[in-house]
């Protein structure tokens, strides 16, 4: 599903924010990334959503070497990965269903059809019933859980998320990567970057783990119960 | 269609829905954002209102001239339907000769009507109206020539002076009078009011492209972060484009309204100051309004005008902004 061939970024003045990264993926697949912030999480995202380019290497999704991809076909990848972000980045003048439409309205739906897959993934995050409320009216939990509604909306192959829980109580967290796993469940392949250890290791998935641009794990993470 | 999985039916474009449903959710799309972004414009109503009006405005000036030149040239219209040409034949000419070129000038394409006015004729007008009756009895013989007084067809200037002057060639035909000096004039002055109302209209349309211009760039600015997430979850450019095309539409279509109201309310106006003169002159001088047509044209515009200025904009501005990251 998801490729990386000694993938490097190194950004003006020499930073470099990957070092040969690569990994695969597979197909229905759920793996967290982690690392501390400035390791490289987010640039790894912003590799696979076109955001950044890398320097060198090679990304894949589907076999398709994204280095193919012109500018004006950057927003149809787009289409076919679910992106849900730290901040949520919901627009706060329009309501819930707005918000979660929005996918949907730019590939060109309308009426019956629309409403249907809204309600749909709604219904998945359980927030059917804040369908005609504004975004602020929400609680930070729900106001992520509408982010994750939008970005599953049209049913994309491949989820990322980039610290999805980063500002809940352990709680909401569970109950947001309950929601992942859901997804996980009917085969869409899931890529979370968190830098919540303890949520990450009672999980028990595949872990990444980045370190100054560095792949320093791969696999399983040991279990560390919270001091 | 989707370019990473090829079996993927990407959003309306899969196979399930019709090509002319399709066809028609494009169509309701637009009509979306296009009454999207007149709602856009109702949320902001005074930013709105100031570009209606500096649009409208910008526009009343060169549509008033236009009327003005429009009106002028009416008037002087009138008048080159009377432009005459007067024949003064020599005095050998005979009756038999006058009649011939009287026939001939009848039957020519490019005359549209002949009279002809002996010098008896002549006398006896000149008499009646000058009101020197009595001295002019006192003459041993009448001093005046017999004339021809032709109409041409053609009633432009140049027409009219080729016309004279192939009359003039005729044996008997003394010299032939055309006096359209002033009506020259007039033409010219007409043609150098017609290149400052263009000149005046250039350089305030340029004044409203950039204005406009610059009102989406603000509005495009204010709504960055709307506009990285729409980015993010796969809007094209194109996509992002059209409200703000919209909008700029909606400029055009009010501003242009609000000059037609402008003008219409002026002509309202000036119509009863101009009655009076026209009634000192004993004149039947109505004030032409704007024609269906060229409130058309004013309307077409505007409009343009709106969406080329908000294309400037957009066309550089939409490119630049791009998602910083998820």
């Amino acid at each position: 599903m998801l490729t990386f061939d000694q993938v490097s970024k190194s950004y003006p003045g020499g930073f470099i924010a990957l070092d040969r990264i690569s990994f695969e993926l597979a197909k229905g697949e759920m793996a967290f990334l982690t690392g501390h912030s400035g390791a490289g999480k987010s640039t790894l995202l912003k590799l696979i959503s076109l955001i950044e380019r890398p320097t060198s290497g090679r990304v894949l999704i589907n076999n398709v070497d994204l280095k193919r991809i012109r500018r004006s076909q950057v927003p149809y990848i787009r289409r076919d990965i679910g992106i849900i972000f730290q901040n949520h980045r919901l627009l706060m003048e329009h309501t819930v269903f707005d918000n979660v439409a929005l996918p949907l309205v730019i590939e060109g739906f309308t009426g019956k059809e629309m409403v249907k897959r809204v309600h749909a993934a709604l219904d998945k995050v359980g927030l059917l019933d804040k369908v005609s409320c504004l975004p602020e009216t929400l609680s930070g939990g729900e106001q992520q859980r509408v982010g994750i509604a939008r970005a599953v909306v049209n049913k994309p192959p491949l989820l990322l998320a980039d610290e999805p829980t980063g500002n809940l109580d352990p709680e909401l967290s569970k109950d947001i990567m309950r929601v992942f796993e859901a997804f996980n469940q009917v085969g869409v392949s899931v890529l979370v970057a968190t830098h919540d250890h303890s949520l990450v290791a009672r999980m028990r998935y595949r872990t990444l783990t980045l370190k100054q641009g560095k792949m320093i794990n791969d696999g399983l993470l040991q279990y560390e119960e919270p001091l | 269609m989707s370019i990473l999985f090829s079996g993927r039916a990407a959003g309306a474009s899969s196979k399930k829905i019709p090509v002319l449903q399709r066809w028609l959710m494009f169509w309701v799309q637009h009509l979306r954002q296009c009454i999207g972004s007149l709602g856009e414009l109702w949320r902001t109503p005074l930013a709105s209102l100031m570009t209606i009006a500096v649009l409208g405005v910008s526009l009343t000036l060169p549509t008033t001239l236009h009327l003005l030149v429009k009106n002028v040239q009416s008037i002087s219209g009138s008048f080159t339907q009377s432009a005459e040409i007067s024949f003064f034949l020599t005095e050998e000419a005979s009756q038999t000769q006058i009649q011939t070129l009287v026939t001939m000038l009848s039957a020519d394409p490019e005359v549209a009507q002949v009279q002809f006015i002996s010098k008896a004729d002549a006398m006896a007008e000149f008499q009646q109206v000058s009101g020197f009756g009595q001295a002019l009895q006192l003459l041993d013989e009448n001093p005046l020539p017999n004339v021809i007084l032709v109409l041409p067809r053609h009633t432009q200037p140049q027409a009219a002076e080729q016309l004279r002057r192939r009359i003039e060639q005729e044996r008997i035909v003394d010299f032939g009078k055309l006096d359209i000096a002033w009506l020259e004039r007039l033409d010219a002055i007409l043609l150098l009011m017609r290149q400052a109302v263009l000149a005046i209209a250039l350089l305030l349309l340029t004044a409203v492209l950039l204005i406009i211009g610059n009102t989406i760039r603000l509005s495009i600015i204010n709504k960055k972060e709307e506009i990285e997430v729409m980015k993010l979850v796969g809007a094209t450019d194109a996509f992002i484009q059209r409200p703000f095309l919209y909008t700029g539409v909606w400029f055009g279509v009010f501003g242009g309204l609000l000059a037609f109201l402008v003008v219409e309310l002026m002509v309202w106006w000036l119509e009863g100051a101009i009655g009076q003169i026209t009634e000192l002159y004993h004149s039947s001088f109505t004030l032409m309004t704007m024609s269906f047509a060229e409130f058309l044209t004013l309307l077409l515009v505007s409009v343009l005008l709106g969406l080329a200025g908000s294309y400037i904009s957009v066309s550089r501005h939409i490119q630049a902004i791009e998602p910083s990251g998820p």
